[in-house]
């Protein structure tokens, strides 16, 4: 049997729901996710968790590196240090994926190995038959989160037995 | 009361520590699960362990095995704070001897709504 694609496991309004739960959860309630694309950012950075099963890819986040410090700071919230570093950004960002990734990974078929999260240039994307995309704007930034499936099998590499 | 919250992200120990010492505990951080070990081996035992489940090193499953095969740490709490939500995962976690789940993303209230059901808040924030 064939591996599965992820258009046929999740759609764009179930990723960008899930999406907007972290945010509002997390980022705050306030803060609004409008399904709009925008510019690419120029200097973007993105972070990713990747997870390994019957579908195997990754689900990333990408935005520009002020957008990413100004996400950082929204949540930490009232618990952010006087100086929020690039740890943090790094950090936060991260997280973020990590959330979105995990609830995303609760909707492919199991069993399925979530990964920590990594942050830096995103992971070159599989096909766009495998790839779920939504274009975001966050207080007027452009933001994407893509669930897309491996060019890579990670199965063996990470020695998981499916 | 005391608590041990282990996260390998920063970020979520910051917030999940200041939402408890919001509630009056005192709290300690830790990035893993062998970590978050140390600090029990050094004889700081909290009353609750907010668990992280996806960690380097330890990750949180191990961590509650440990803990549950220590019978001086048997009164030690351990909720699972994390972004696993497959139900097989649920499953897993308690099974090994954690006492709740938390979903991530969660809110202020959701959190404090555990700890209220497992008696675990100091009676002026209780509500």
């Amino acid at each position: 049997m064939s591996a599965p694609v992820v258009t046929e496991l999740l759609d764009e309004g179930t990723v960008a729901e899930i999406a907007e739960q972290a945010w509002a959860a997390l980022v705050g309630e306030e803060e609004v996710l409008v399904p709009l694309p925008g510019e690419p950012p120029t200097d973007p950075v993105s972070s990713w968790v990747e997870v390994v099963g019957p579908w195997t890819g990754a689900v990333v986040l990408t935005c520009g590196r002020d957008t990413a410090e100004q996400l950082a700071r929204a949540l930490l919230g009232e618990h952010a240090p006087e100086v929020v570093d690039g740890e943090d950004v790094v950090d936060a960002l991260g997280e973020l994926a990590n959330v979105v990734g995990g609830n995303v990974k609760a909707l492919l078929p199991a069993p399925s190995v979530l990964g920590l999260p990594e942050v830096g240039a995103a992971p070159s994307p599989g096909s766009p038959a495998d790839t779920c995309r939504v274009d975001l704007l966050w207080r007027g930034q452009p933001l994407t989160i893509s669930v897309q499936g491996c060019a890579l099998d990670l199965t063996e590499e990470n020695g998981v037995s499916l | 009361m005391r608590a041990l919250v282990i996260d390998d992200s920063r970020a979520m120990r910051r917030i999940v520590s200041g939402t408890l010492e919001g509630f009056g505990y005192e709290t300690r951080q830790a990035g893993h699960g062998q970590e978050a070990l140390d600090v029990l081996h050094e004889g700081w035992v909290p009353e609750l362990c907010t668990i992280d489940w996806n960690m380097p090193v330890m990750d949180g499953l191990e961590f509650v095995s440990a803990v549950r095969a220590n019978p001086a740490w048997r009164a030690v709490t351990l909720v699972m704070v994390t972004s696993e939500s497959e139900h097989g995962q649920i499953v897993r976690a308690l099974a090994a001897g954690a006492h709740e789940y938390v979903l991530k993303p969660f809110t202020a209230d959701a959190l404090h709504d555990k700890l209220a059901l497992l008696g675990l808040l100091p009676q002026e924030v209780a509500r």
